[in-house]
C-alpha cells in the first residue's frame, strides 16, 4: 500500500509539473511567428524596428531567422511559420497552397557592375562571362532583361550566391561582370573608386521582399495582420522621411545589438539610398502587375502577365483597411 | 546479386503454374530462389507508401511517386540530367582517385610501420568523427567556390574512410601466411608485395567501395553548400521555382545512381576478390 501512495504521488508531481509547464502556453494569445529568409542585417532593420512597434500595440511577435526564403516559405506552408518574408512568387503558382502576400515590403535594388579594365559599358559584354546570385533569381532576370534591352547575348551565366561574395569576387579580379546590391555598391566605391563602372539601368520595378501568411491566418487574425501592416507603413514613412530615423530606432528598440562598428556605420547611407523606392503603400496591387511582368520574365512565374489574376496571390484585406486610416502617400 | 530481376519475370513464372495455389507457390519458389524478389517487394512497397503520401498529401511541396517519375522521365529526355553529371562527377571522380591512391598509399604506410600509425592514426580518426557538414564551408575560404573547393570536399569525406580501412586491413592479414614467408626466407619487400598486399586486397576494396559512397555524400555537400552545380544546382533551382517533382526528382536520381555505383563494386568484390564469400 505504501509503495502505491507513493507511486500516486510521484505520478501527482509529474501531472502537476507538465500542467504548470503547459499552462503559459494556453494563458497568451498564439504568438504571431514570422520566418525571415535571411539572417537579421541592416536591411532588416526597419523591419525589426516595425515588429517592436507591433509588439507594443500587443501583437506577440516571435521572429525566427532561416537560412533562406525558400525555407521561409516552407515553414508557412507547413503551418510552423504564420507569415514569412520573401517572394514566394514561384511557390503561389505551382504549390496550390493557400498562401498569399499581403503587403510589400522592398522593391529590388540592384546594380550591375563591370571591371573597367574589361569593359565599358552594356554592349562590351556581348559574348562575355556574368556572375549573378543563382538560377531564376531576381539579379538573373535584370541581367537578361537587359541583354534583351541591349541586343547583346552572354556566352556563360555562372551562379555566385551572395552579392558579397560577388563583391570580393570583382574586387579580387575573379568576377568581371556581375550584379551587386546597395552595400556591395559601396564597399566598391570605397575599396577601388574608379575601378569598377555601374552600367545603367532601365526601370525595373519588382518585389524583392514581401510579406505573406495562410489565408486561414490571414481571415482569422485581421486585426493583428492591420496593426503589423499599420506599423510597418509608418515605420516606413518615417525612414523616407528621415533615413536617420532608421538609427534611432536601433538605439530605442535596442535592435542588431552585436552589429559590427562598419554595420552601423552602414545604417544611414544604405537608407538614404533605399528611401526612394521604399514601397509607402505596401505595394498593392500596381505593385502585383509590375511582378507580374517581371517575374514572367525570370521565370518564377508561367504564363503571360495580363492573364494572371491579383487575387491568386494577393490578399488586400488587410492592406486597403489600413490605408483607408492612414492615407496614402 | 540479381538486381534486374524484374516483376515481368515474376509473372511469366506465375501464369506458367497451374490454378491458384500453384501460383502462390511458384513464387514462394522464386522468392527462396533469388534473394532481388525482396528488394523489388521492398522497393514497390516504398514507392506505394511514397504514392499514398503524396496523395494524402502530406505536404503542399510532397509530389506523388507518378509525378516524380514523370519529372525524372521529362529531365533526361529534354537533356538537363545528363550534363548535370557529367558536372557532378568531376570532383566526384577527382575526389575519389585522389582518395584512392592516397588512401591505400597511406593505409598501407600506417598498417606496416608503427610510427606512421601513431602519426597519422589519430589525424584520420578526428576526420571520420568530425561532422564533416560543418567544415564543407570552411573550404571555401581558402580554396574559393571553384572545382578544387569540391574536390576537396569530396576527399575530405572519402580519404578517412580509405584510409582507416586500409590501415586495418593490413594490419589483420593472416599472420601465419606472414610467418610463412618469413620461414621461406622471403625479403621484407617480398613480404609486402606477395604476401601482406595480396591477402588485404579483399578489405582494401571495400574500404574503398566505403570511400566511394562517402564521396557520393561529399560531391553533394559540395554542390549544395558551396556553389550550385549539377546535380546540386537541379535540386537547388527546382527547390527555388517550386518545381517539387522535379527537385525530388534530382534527388532521387542521384540516391539511385550512387546506389547502383555501390551495387556494381560489391558485385565485382563478391565475383573477383571474394570467393568465400559468394552465396553458389
Amino acid at each position: 500500500m505504501n509503495m502505491f501512495a507513493r507511486r500516486m504521488r510521484a505520478s501527482a508531481a509529474a501531472a502537476v509539473f507538465c500542467l504548470s509547464a503547459a499552462i503559459p502556453g494556453w494563458a497568451l494569445a498564439d504568438p504571431m511567428r514570422v520566418a525571415f529568409g535571411d539572417i537579421a542585417t541592416v536591411e532588416s532593420l526597419h523591419l525589426l524596428a516595425a515588429l517592436e512597434r507591433a509588439k507594443e500595440k500587443g501583437v506577440d511577435v516571435q521572429v525566427t531567422f532561416l537560412k533562406s526564403e525558400d525555407i521561409a516559405a516552407q515553414a508557412v506552408v507547413s503551418g510552423q511559420a504564420d507569415i514569412g518574408v520573401g517572394g514566394p512568387y514561384a511557390l503561389l503558382q505551382k504549390v496550390k497552397a493557400p498562401i498569399r502576400i499581403f503587403m510589400q515590403l522592398s522593391k529590388l535594388q540592384f546594380y550591375p557592375v563591370v571591371n573597367s579594365e574589361a569593359y565599358k559599358e552594356w554592349k562590351d559584354l556581348d559574348g562575355q562571362e556574368i556572375a549573378v546570385h543563382s538560377r531564376g533569381s531576381g539579379t538573373e532576370a535584370i541581367m537578361k532583361l537587359m541583354a534583351d534591352k541591349n541586343g547583346i547575348k552572354y556566352s556563360n551565366i555562372s551562379y555566385v550566391p551572395g552579392a558579397e561574395v560577388r563583391t570580393g569576387a570583382l574586387l579580387q579580379g575573379n568576377v568581371k561582370a556581375t550584379i551587386v546590391d546597395s552595400s556591395g555598391k559601396r564597399v566598391l566605391e570605397k575599396e577601388a573608386p574608379g575601378k569598377f563602372i555601374f552600367l545603367p539601368l532601365g526601370e525595373v520595378s519588382a518585389t524583392d521582399e514581401a510579406l505573406f501568411a495562410n489565408t486561414e491566418y490571414l481571415q482569422k487574425n485581421q486585426k493583428d495582420i492591420e496593426i503589423l501592416v499599420e506599423s510597418i507603413l509608418t515605420t516606413w514613412r518615417e525612414v523616407a522621411a528621415d533615413p536617420k530615423a532608421a538609427i534611432a530606432l536601433r538605439d530605442k528598440y535596442k535592435l542588431l545589438p552585436d552589429a559590427t562598428p562598419e554595420m552601423v556605420a552602414d545604417i544611414e547611407p544604405y537608407f538614404t539610398e533605399a528611401a526612394a523606392t521604399l514601397p509607402l503603400n505596401g505595394g498593392g496591387e500596381d505593385a502585383a502587375r509590375d511582378d507580374f511582368e517581371f517575374y514572367t520574365i525570370s521565370g518564377a512565374l508561367e504564363g503571360k502577365p495580363a492573364e494572371l489574376k491579383v487575387e491568386d496571390f494577393w490578399d488586400l484585406t488587410a492592406l486597403n483597411a489600413v490605408l483607408a486610416k492612414t492615407g496614402t502617400k | 546479386m540479381h538486381m534486374a530481376a524484374s516483376p515481368h519475370k515474376v509473372g511469366a513464372t506465375g501464369g506458367a503454374g497451374s490454378g491458384s495455389s500453384s501460383i502462390v507457390e511458384t513464387l514462394a519458389e522464386f522468392a527462396r530462389r533469388r534473394k532481388s524478389f525482396w528488394v523489388v517487394v521492398s522497393l514497390a512497397i516504398l514507392f506505394t507508401a511514397w504514392e499514398i503520401a503524396g496523395r494524402v498529401p502530406i505536404s503542399f511541396a510532397f509530389p506523388t511517386f507518378l509525378e516524380t517519375l514523370s519529372a525524372l522521365i521529362e529531365m533526361a529526355l529534354d537533356g538537363t540530367l545528363l550534363p548535370a553529371y557529367l558536372i557532378t562527377f568531376q570532383p566526384l571522380l577527382l575526389g575519389v582517385a585522389v582518395s584512392a591512391v592516397l588512401g591505400i598509399g597511406l593505409g598501407i604506410v600506417m598498417g606496416l610501420s608503427d610510427k606512421a600509425e601513431w602519426l597519422l592514426a589519430p589525424v584520420f580518426i578526428v576526420l571520420q568523427a568530425a561532422p564533416m557538414a560543418a567544415l564543407v564551408p570552411l573550404v571555401t575560404f581558402v580554396y574559393g567556390i571553384g572545382l578544387v573547393a569540391k574536390t576537396l570536399a569530396v576527399i575530405m569525406l572519402a580519404l578517412p574512410v580509405i584510409v582507416l580501412n586500409s590501415y586495418k586491413a593490413v594490419r589483420h592479414v593472416n599472420p601465419s601466411l606472414v610467418d610463412m614467408c618469413r620461414s621461406f626466407q622471403g625479403t621484407r619487400m617480398q613480404q609486402i608485395f606477395k604476401i601482406i598486399i595480396p591477402d588485404a586486397t579483399p578489405v582494401l576494396f571495400a574500404g574503398l567501395r566505403l570511400g566511394i559512397a562517402a564521396g557520393f555524400i561529399g560531391v553533394m555537400l559540395a554542390e549544395l553548400l558551396i556553389t550550385p552545380t549539377g546535380i546540386g544546382d537541379l535540386i537547388t533551382y527546382h527547390r527555388s521555382v517550386a518545381n517539387y517533382a522535379h527537385m525530388y526528382a534530382a534527388v532521387a536520381s542521384i540516391i539511385a545512381v550512387s546506389t547502383l555505383t555501390l551495387a556494381a563494386l560489391q558485385y565485382v568484390e563478391l565475383r573477383f576478390l571474394r570467393p568465400e564469400k559468394r552465396r553458389k
